[in-house]
């Protein structure tokens, strides 16, 4: 039905998908000032409601095609699109002279409706969220003006047919995250973390726009069923396609230099190539090794933001952008294999950090990066459902948690009215007394990330560790290359010990992942609320009271509060502060859902269960498969006995949950958390790199920006001596000094005036005064044509030979002379001009022809 | 009848004798004058000319524009040697030199 309203080819309902949210961030953006908090929220939640509504009503349209197709071709699933084009924007032109259309076409196929209900569905929970988080701030309007403006970004980002438009969508992403970041702007630290996200951006899209001149050079296509036609010729064994490292640009180091040329040239395919251009702009956006500095500091913005942006859904569009272009990068198992090892390692580098931190949002923040670690493993080993699967978990348990933690940092500010310590897990403890409902979903979005059993993140997890192992990417084209290339050329083949390094490595990221979360969960719900001493070390004795006080309008710190305890009045105590209090329901109910959906969402790919239980078809599996199945086919070599050891591969995935979260239990439950404090002083060292994440922002700071900085200044300083000191004095000094000599003709005497006047008249006069002969050359076939330049009352003598006679003794008004030399000979001839005054002047002219006119004549000319 | 020989002459003669006024005298009002002498001297020499010419009166038209816009000049430059007058108490052209430099 749908379909009959909207051809699938031209599947206009997109433009609601996509406008709503632009259309909510206009009238924001523009009146949001004027209307008022009410309005404001009103149109910001419909806007995405209704583009969330039009996201479902697109699946069904999507899944009612795909069935159709899929019954149409016999049971074999295809790949099915519904796509929109808007407008033409531009063409270009690629490699082979071919067109390259640039048009602003849209298309939703099963992985892109995937993220399009992630997007709109956990955008507008978070938004609803938002309403009541951001109630206080002045900038209301502003805030939902960005986050309206982030889903249409990210929309555009996740739509876009071909890679420009989701490159337009992939920098407004950055720019509502650097907005919305530094939100808070006034204060310094924010504005600058802001800055940061996006310079580390920055350096991200620099790899996505190389890749995209690489594509458009070697495919001649931009758009995803082009690249994917033209793929091919990316890994083609010809040599001028291959690009040359070493020497560069496959030159020939000669003479002295020679010693620098290697033996065979270092050249890689024009596959791995592009894709590790891609791959640092899919490093940037998703904040992986070595570009993920930006994200832990990006939790200066509100909340949300961190829950919506840097945790559900920006952050994964590098992940996103992998799956997208899976085709490409399978065809060089060397970048896969990075992906994968770059996944591992961020993912326990992260985690190790994360071990650490006392801000909750800190901690949630190195989790985020840790968990786009296992994506990238995911992705990278060509598990592309497994990884994608990781996505959809995590945007709900990641969602929840940040949600979760902004329900706690809300209820700590109207205690402490302090930015930092609100956040600071040592002053929070017992508030699962406080806030039961934040409580659970809280724990419900733990247990999922730290794998527990049955849980969508045990399910996602398990699924990746377990094809970190398995699987090994190959390329698809690996025997046709060596054939002909007559075995000179070998694609590179990862080495068969890499599966279980990534294993362990992912086993190591989970049992840490586990133990933090652990302990983020006991230190701020369980025990004691240790938030009465801020401020007020004498409190400490008043621990064991802490009744339930205040609403959520107790925001403000000024009213006195009798319900409080007699401890407090007993201290003299001027400011007693109130209760943390569970928050409205705009916030919970967004809580609760995404709790469910974070327990039950692994049910969608139960993929442990599906041999043990014989499950057919699991869902994800199936609804993706179609766009990864040209991708995966012949790229990965699964191993023979995965079945057989899928089982302990599991048990290892549930022994790192278990062994990581009993340590947090023993740790900070059964022990107060005596033993970290023992194990932080004992390795102090260790304690103080975590503390400090490893010092790489230090690192950074002493390496590519203090580089950078000297750079600028020695560029600085050229400029100040050279170019200006040098080159502008210079230019200065010449007009000035030209200026001074001319200036001392103008000395305001008329009579000097007149005198020039005088003298350039005479001057003119006499060049018309005398006759000036000239001719102009022009030669063909042989003949050689002079034709005098005219002037007033001119007469011409024309002499074919200078030292003969005239042609005509008279002068008349022949203007032209033709010669004939003959080859290899020249002649001098001689023109005469006489004018009205009777003056005649001379000037002699010489041709010279050609000896053979042939051996000098162009290929393909007229003899 | 006189050939237009001498009047040619004659106008060159006048020409010259107002042009090295011009440039050699510094009352601004005998600059004046030598413009008027030089001036005077092409209306001779277009008149002479035109004497030549029995159908068309071209240069004699035209030496009656020449002494309307003389007319007028003069108005304009006695005007200016009056200013100056006012301005600086002489009427030396060598004086005159306030847009020196």
């Amino acid at each position: 039905m749908l379909l009959s309203l909207f051809p699938q080819n031209d599947f206009s309902l997109i433009a609601v998908i996509l406008g709503m949210p632009l259309l909510g961030a206009f009238i924001n953006g523009v009146w949001g000032k004027r209307l008022g908090k009410d309005a404001v929220r009103l149109m910001a939640l419909s806007a995405i409601a209704i583009s969330f509504v039009a996201a479902l009503l697109t699946v069904s349209a999507l899944y009612g095609a795909a069935t159709a197709t899929e019954a149409a071709h016999g049971g074999h699933a295809e790949h099915v699109k519904l796509s929109w084009l808007a407008w033409e924007w531009m063409h270009t032109t690629g490699g082979r002279e071919t067109n390259v259309p640039i048009d602003l076409k849209f298309s939703v196929d099963t992985l892109s409706a995937t993220m399009m209900l992630v997007i709109t569905g956990v955008g507008f929970l978070i938004h609803l969220y938002a309403s009541s988080y951001m109630e206080k701030d002045k900038a209301y309007w502003r805030f939902f003006c960005y986050l309206n403006l982030f889903i249409f970004s990210m929309l555009l980002l996740i739509l876009g047919d071909n890679l420009p438009v989701l490159f337009v969508g992939w920098e407004g992403v950055g720019l509502c995250s650097y907005l919305l970041i530094g939100f808070w702007y006034g204060k310094t630290p924010n504005a600058s973390a802001g800055k940061k996200a996006f310079i580390a951006n920055r350096i991200g899209d620099f790899g996505l726009i190389c890749a995209m001149f690489l594509l458009v050079h070697y495919t001649g296509a931009l758009d995803w069923a082009g690249i994917e036609n033209g793929a091919g010729s990316l890994v083609t064994t010809a040599k001028n396609t291959r690009i040359h490292l070493w020497p560069i640009g496959g030159g020939e180091f000669v003479g002295r230099l020679a010693f620098l040329q290697p033996h065979h040239p270092v050249t890689i395919s024009a596959a791995t190539a592009v894709g590790l251009a891609l791959l640092l702009g899919c490093t940037g956006k998703s904040a992986q090794l070595p570009l993920y500095v930006w994200l832990p500091d990006a939790m200066a913005g509100p909340t949300p933001v961190s829950a919506l942006i840097h945790a559900a859904t920006m952050v994964t569009a590098g992940i996103y952008l992998v799956c997208r272009m899976s085709f490409v990068f399978v065809l060089s198992p060397f970048v896969m294999v990075l992906i994968a090892c770059i996944g591992a390692a961020t993912a326990l580098f992260a985690a190790t950090i994360a071990l650490v931190q006392n801000d909750i949002k800190k901690v949630l923040a190195y989790s985020t990066v840790s968990q786009l670690g296992f994506m990238f493993m995911g992705v990278g080993v060509g598990a592309f459902t497994a990884g994608f699967f990781h996505v959809l978990t995590h945007a709900f348990f990641k969602a929840c948690l940040f949600l979760g933690a902004g329900s706690v940092i809300h209820a700590m500010h109207a205690r402490v009215h302090d930015d930092e310590k609100s956040q600071d897990m040592r002053f929070m403890g017992g508030l699962r007394k406080h806030m039961p409902y934040t409580f659970w979903t809280f724990t419900f979005a733990t247990l999922a990330i730290i794998g527990f059993p049955l849980t969508s993140g045990f399910f996602s997890k398990d699924e990746i560790l377990f094809r970190a192992w398995v699987n090994h990417p190959v390329s698809p084209y690996a025997e046709r290359v060596s054939t002909l290339s007559k075995g000179h050329l070998h694609l590179y083949e990862p080495p068969t010990w890499i599966g279980p390094t990534l294993y362990f490595v992912g086993l190591a990221a989970a049992t840490l992942t586990a133990f933090y979360m652990c302990r983020l969960l006991f230190l701020t719900f369980f025990g004691e609320f240790r938030g009465w001493t801020i401020g007020r070390p004498s409190a400490l004795l008043g621990l064991a009271q802490s009744k339930h006080a205040g609403g959520h309008d107790a925001h403000g710190a000024d009213a006195h509060d009798d319900d409080d305890d007699d401890h407090h009045h007993q201290e003299d105590l001027s400011t007693p502060g109130y209760a943390p209090h569970e928050s409205p329901w705009q916030m919970t109910v967004p809580l609760m859902i995404l709790a469910a959906l974070s327990l039950f969402a692994g049910f969608l790919n139960p993929s442990v269960f599906k041999e043990t239980l014989h499950l057919e078809n699991l869902p994800l599996d199936k609804w993706l498969d179609p766009v990864f199945d040209e991708a995966a086919k012949g790229s990965v070599k699964v191993a023979d006995n995965a079945h057989h050891i899928e089982l302990y591969l599991t048990l290892g995935a549930f022994a790192a949950f278990a062994v990581g979260s009993y340590l947090a239990y023993w740790m900070y439950i059964q022990k107060k958390g005596e033993p970290a404090k023992q194990l932080a002083e004992s390795a102090g060292a260790l304690y103080r790199g975590a503390l400090n994440k490893w010092y790489v922002d230090e690192i950074y700071e002493a390496t590519i920006i203090n580089g950078t900085d000297a750079l600028a200044d020695t560029a600085a300083s050229f400029d100040q001596t050279v170019v200006d000191g040098i080159i502008a004095r210079l230019t200065s000094l010449i007009v000035a000094a030209l200026g001074t000599i001319l200036r001392t003709v103008q000395n305001g005497v008329v009579h000097v005036y007149a005198a020039v006047m005088v003298v350039g008249i005479a001057a003119l006069g006499f060049f018309f005064v005398v006759p000036h002969p000239d001719a102009i050359v022009t030669e063909k076939n042989g003949d050689y044509v002079l034709e005098a330049a005219p002037g007033y009352g001119y007469g011409y003598r024309w002499f074919p030979d200078a030292t003969g006679k005239p042609l005509n003794e008279i002068f008349n008004g022949e203007t032209k002379l033709t010669l004939h030399p003959q080859a290899g000979k020249t002649i001098t001839a001689k023109l005469e001009v006489v004018n009205a005054f009777g003056l005649t002047r001379a000037k002699e002219f010489t041709v010279e022809r050609p000896a053979d006119p042939d051996k000098n004549m162009k290929l393909g000319q007229n003899p | 009848m006189i050939p237009v020989e001498f009047y040619v002459a004659l106008s060159f003669v006048l020409f010259l004798i107002g042009g090295v006024g011009f440039l050699a005298r510094r009352n601004v009002i005998v600059t004046l004058m030598s413009i008027e002498i030089m001036l005077n001297a092409v209306n001779l020499a277009l008149v002479a000319f035109n004497r030549g010419m029995t159908d068309n009166h071209t240069g004699q038209i035209f030496a009656f524009f020449l002494i309307a816009a003389e007319a007028a000049e003069v108005a304009v430059g006695l005007a200016i040697v009056l200013s100056l007058f006012r301005l600086r108490r002489s009427v030396r052209t060598d004086e005159a030199d306030l847009l020196r430099n």
